[in-house]
């Protein structure tokens, strides 16, 4: 699983490096994240900006993500996600549940 | 876009989660030599096969599992085909087959993975609007993929053939 790591400020951004976010890396992304948030990072962004496609895998590892977030009082912003993926959220009503931004700079702010 | 309907295709399902994205495409791409998609209609069905193919990786021993394409005005349906056991639900009162016919029961294939089905017949059942008791954190699901072909369908369907030992997964789309 390709991703690359910024830090802006207390914020821990996670960029996706891959055309395809599925079955094959949901797993080994999830236990990435779950490092991050057990090591202390509770503001987090991921970028999509580089991710064609999302499967129900990946969305599953974004939910648990986010719920291992919620005892620290912890805040995830999705970011850069073309229309098939938002579509996807939207059809899931999962964009009710997460918070999705059109870009990284928007995201920042949001903190 | 005056080929004559309908038009009957059999595919192999791929074997490796690098292919599911670019045999999604193609599928799509066939569809469309017959009928004319808006991109809302393209994402839909873009989803569904996604999935269907996702499961069998995930879960069919099955390695000749395969998918009948059928397209129709103004349907299209996409079947799965795949040998092996039924499923079984966990946590659940009633298993296939089932005893009572024309009822709605919610199953479970894990803590995080339920349904309300519609019973149709002893060895079939229709997956129902996941979404009718609302969404909150606490109970959404980790497990999306039968949510989501139910969602972007007309209408999914579950049916075991046990002579065959055969699973069918029948999506209709109208398009």
């Amino acid at each position: 699983m390709k991703i690359s790591k910024q830090q802006s400020g207390d914020i821990g951004v996670i960029i996706i490096e891959e055309k395809e976010a599925n079955l094959s890396n949901s797993d080994e992304f999830k236990e990435l994240i779950l490092e991050e948030i057990t090591s202390g990072t509770r503001k987090l962004i991921i970028s999509f900006k580089q991710v064609e496609y999302l499967d129900s895998s990946f969305l599953g590892a974004l939910v648990a993500i986010l719920k291992a977030l919620l005892p620290y009082n912890g805040k995830l912003i999705l970011t850069d996600m073309n229309d098939d993926i938002v579509n996807l959220f939207q059809l899931t009503r999962l964009d009710k549940i997460f918070i999705l931004h059109n870009d990284l700079e928007n995201a920042v702010k949001e903190f | 876009m005056n080929k004559t309907l309908p038009i009957i295709l059999h595919l192999d399902i791929p074997k490796h989660v690098d292919e599911i994205y670019s045999f999604t495409k193609t599928v799509l791409a066939t569809i469309m030599e017959y009928k004319e998609l808006d991109l809302a209609q393209q994402r839909r069905v873009k989803m569904i096969m996604v999935e269907l193919v996702t499961n069998s990786i995930k879960h069919s021993t099955d390695e000749n599992s395969s998918i009948k394409l059928a397209i129709d005005h103004p349907s299209v349906c996409i079947e799965k085909f795949e040998k092996g056991l039924k499923i079984e639900f966990s946590s659940t009162a009633q298993q296939i087959p089932f005893e009572e016919i024309d009822k709605t029961i919610k199953i479970s294939f894990s803590e995080e993975n339920n349904h309300h089905i519609q019973t149709l017949d002893r060895y079939k059942f229709k997956f129902l609007n996941p979404f009718v008791e609302g969404l909150s954190l606490d109970q959404i699901p980790e497990h999306f993929g039968f949510y989501i072909i139910t969602l972007a369908s007309d209408s999914f369907v579950y049916q075991y053939d046990p002579e065959m030992k055969e699973n069918r997964y029948i999506v209709n789309l109208n398009l």
